[in-house]
């Protein structure tokens, strides 16, 4: 097998890590942050929360991949979501 | 009239092969010949004097020189006639070396016919001469520079110390070049960036250089002395005068991308610096992989990141409009890509590198800080082939030509891949070693036998993979054995080519190129840094492949001659243009569409008459208005109609009359 080429540096290059943190309880499934979030980070849950709206989750195969930009924090009309930084 | 013809015979050159005295004497019967004589070596200085005084003493007013093309002495016989008052546009050469006795040199009864021809034309074009006197026209002193590698670098800095100003576009985001790239350099092995970053802050510090780093031409318009210049400056997303280059924006940008700067091998942000002693130190978006678009923001990290809010993500591309009277192309120059070398393996296996990419590993500031380490595993590699000439010398890939720096730098590689590795082994293949140049062979030889380094004089046929190793197949011509050495990488001395788009660059400019794109001088050895579009020089590895020590003295040569340009006040042309003669003319304008420097306009007097018009400082006398016009309305001063008519019926040996 002809292996692909690695980048030299990586480990000297500083990536932004970020958790995104639900309250789902708060959610109205308005879908702004799954719609703004730049890596497609985020997806609707199957179920419902008590006001009965799909809230946003993180699927298993994404986790890691949020970079710390914020956007879905800032975009949400009812705080329902923030991002912790995990550097 | 009294016209005088004078034969030289170019020592053996001419006399060698044409009748001399035949030429004179039928030279001396033609229509209007006063005088015909011939001369050892008419362009010595006994030469001219003889012409001189032969013009005073029989009172010549048109003179004929046969002998050599003019582009090699037309002006000095020029100069000569004018000194004794004879207007240099009343002398005409007579090319009967070039176009004669060079290459009929196996025919010499039919060469001296055939130079008799040339001579009787010359005589009759001349007959219909008159007087010109060379036009002024205003010079801006003042010089566009493209390309911001050593090459632009050096000519800038020696004109703007000159005492005039300078625009350097360069159009990556730093300016440096490949020189920048360069790990130490041969022969003496100072590091590249230690001698390079001090010249390239001279630049931006000096007071009469304009430097615009990520920016291009545009258009050009207009002939030396007057160039009107478009630049765009590319959009960086970062404002230059608040960005104080302290990193922390890439520091916050979470994309990362491979780094050109290192050929790829490392990596990068979105927004970055190619290299940290980049000038001007003025980080850029690359818009082209940060998450926000044209129309969408959707990640502001380095802008939250950034301390004094440089970050402007709607920042739109800009034009700046200068004027210039003389421009140094210095483009520099690419590598064939590997991708092009697939029998040596290149763009299929990862650790078969160009010399560039090794450039970036043996660099203390590359991506391993100066260790060797493969692409593909980052392992330290314990055997390494050199390949000489790949691409290069060979018709197939396109470049017959030698890339005249590999042999130096492979020589250079391996020495440092020793230094970095010392229980490493090196081998390199070469066709043959070139190291013509000051202390060039002393270094190869040096490297050859105390760095034990193996070469092997022979091609290699075919490089492939076996389990994590690659596997050379070559001969050594010398012993005539196949060889098979399985190595952890292969560094191939890739053909120099020129850089991207020069021929857009070129066509622009109307500076002619060569077969295989690199700027093309005006004569190879006495006119090296001139492009034949006047006002445009030629600087560095654009022209041809050269070493550093090349690129600066031709830079410092293209410089001297921008110097030259500028010491006058006002720029004199020769009248050779087109004038309209009005008699003639109706204003069909059918020569204003086909004038290839836009020098001609179209005028509708008041009274409907219409006619057109010519911009003198822009028509370079090419001719082509002249064969268009269906009513001889337009005609090139020297080389009127009447003239070249009279040329070809003497050619043709006919009575212009019948
Ligand atoms: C692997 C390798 C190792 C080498 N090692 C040595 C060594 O040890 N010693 C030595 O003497 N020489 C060495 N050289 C040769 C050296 O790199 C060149 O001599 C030198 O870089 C030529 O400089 P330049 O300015 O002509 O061209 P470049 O360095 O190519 O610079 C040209 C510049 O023009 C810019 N440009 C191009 N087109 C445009 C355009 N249209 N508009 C605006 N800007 C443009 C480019 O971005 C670039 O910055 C080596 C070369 C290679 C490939
Ligand atoms: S953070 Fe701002 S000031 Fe610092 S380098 Fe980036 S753009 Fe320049
Ligand atoms: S906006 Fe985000 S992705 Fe783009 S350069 Fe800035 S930090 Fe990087």
């Amino acid at each position: 097998m002809i292996k692909k080429r690695m980048l030299l540096n990586l480990d000297k290059l500083k990536i932004p890590k970020g958790k995104p943190i639900v309250f789902a309880e708060r959610c109205k499934g308005c879908g702004l942050c799954i719609e703004y979030c730049p890596k497609q980070v985020l997806s609707f849950s199957d179920d419902y929360n008590e006001k009965g709206y799909h809230y946003p989750v993180i699927p298993p195969e994404k986790e890691g991949e949020c970079i710390r930009c914020g956007f879905c924090r800032q975009v949400c009309p009812d705080f329902a979501i923030y991002v912790e930084d995990e550097n | 009239m009294r016209i005088g013809v004078f034969i030289c015979h170019c020592g053996k050159n001419i006399a060698g092969v044409l009748d001399i005295k035949r030429l004179v004497e039928e030279a001396a019967k033609l229509k209007d010949v006063a005088y015909a004589t011939d001369y050892v070596y008419l362009c010595s200085e006994p030469g001219q004097k003889e012409i001189q005084q032969k013009i005073k003493e029989l009172e010549l007013t048109h003179v004929v020189i046969a002998a050599c093309s003019p582009k090699m002495h037309a002006t000095t016989f020029a100069r000569a006639v004018e000194e004794v008052g004879l207007n240099p546009y009343l002398l005409e050469i007579a090319n009967i070396r070039e176009q004669c006795s060079w290459v009929h040199h196996d025919a010499p009864e039919e060469a001296t016919e055939k130079a008799l021809e040339i001579i009787r034309a010359a005589v009759a074009k001349v007959s219909l001469a008159k007087p010109l006197a060379p036009i002024t026209v205003p010079l801006t002193r003042k010089v566009l520079v493209i390309g911001g590698g050593i090459a632009g670098i050096q000519a800038a800095l020696d004109i703007a110390n000159g005492g005039f100003e300078v625009y350097l576009v360069e159009r990556s985001p730093s300016l440096g070049g490949h020189m920048a790239q360069l790990s130490e350099t041969f022969p003496t092995l100072d590091c590249s960036s230690c001698i390079l970053t001090p010249r390239m802050v001279e630049v931006a510090r000096h007071p009469n250089i304009h430097l615009f780093t990520y920016a291009e031409v545009k258009n050009v318009e207009g002939i030396v002395g007057q160039y009107k210049v478009t630049i765009e400056q590319k959009p960086r997303y970062v404002d230059p005068d608040k960005c104080t280059g302290c990193g922390d924006c890439a520091e916050a940008c979470p994309v990362i991308v491979p780094n050109e700067f290192d050929q790829g091998l490392g990596a990068r942000k979105a927004v970055y610096v190619p290299f940290p002693q980049a000038v001007p130190l003025v980080y850029t978006i690359d818009l082209e992989h940060c998450l926000n678009t044209k129309r969408l923001i959707v990640c502001e990290q380095c802008y939250h990141a950034c301390g004094p809010k440089a970050i402007n993500y709607l920042m739109e591309p800009k034009e700046i409009e200068i004027e210039v009277g003389a421009i140094v192309l210095a483009t520099g120059y690419d590598l064939l890509p590997l991708e092009a070398l697939k029998e040596y393996g290149g763009g299929i296996y990862p650790d078969v590198l160009s010399g560039l990419e090794f450039e970036r590993l043996l660099s203390a500031s590359g991506p391993t800080g100066g260790i060797v380490r493969r692409p593909s595993d980052g392992k330290i590699p314990k055997r390494v082939v050199f390949i000489q000439c790949a691409g290069s010398r060979d018709p197939e890939h396109g470049c017959p030509y030698c890339s005249k720096i590999c042999c130096m730098y492979t020589a250079k590689h391996a020495l440092l891949y020793k230094h970095a590795v010392p229980d490493g082994e090196a081998y390199v293949f070469y066709i043959d070693v070139r190291a013509a140049g000051k202390r060039y062979e002393e270094f190869v030889q040096r490297v050859m036998e105390e760095e034990r380094i193996v070469y092997l004089r022979g091609k290699v046929s075919k490089v492939f993979q076996r389990k994590d190793k690659l596997v050379v197949w070559g001969v050594d011509t010398l012993s005539g054995m196949a060889v098979e050495i399985e190595a952890d990488m292969v560094v191939l001395a890739t053909a120099i080519v020129p850089s991207k788009n020069t021929a857009d660059l070129a066509k622009l400019l109307k500076a002619p190129i060569d077969e295989f794109g690199f700027l093309n001088e005006v004569h190879p050895k006495l006119r090296p840094v001139e492009s034949s579009a006047m006002g445009i020089y030629l600087a560095g590895a654009a022209q041809a492949p050269k070493d550093i020590p090349d690129t600066v003295s031709q830079a410092s040569a293209a410089a001297s001659k921008v110097l030259g340009l500028f010491s006058q006040e006002e720029l004199s042309l020769e009248p050779i243009k087109a004038e309209v003669n009005l008699e003639n003319c109706d204003g069909c304008a059918y020569c204003v569409d086909v004038c290839p420097f836009d020098a001609i306009t179209l005028v509708v007097e008041e009274d409907g008459h219409k006619h057109v018009e010519v911009k003198k400082a822009l028509c370079q006398g090419c001719g082509c208005c002249m064969a268009t016009c269906p009513k001889e309305g337009i005609n090139v001063a020297g080389f009127t109609l009447n003239q070249l008519k009279a040329q070809i019926h003497a050619l043709l040996k006919e009575d212009e009359d019948d």
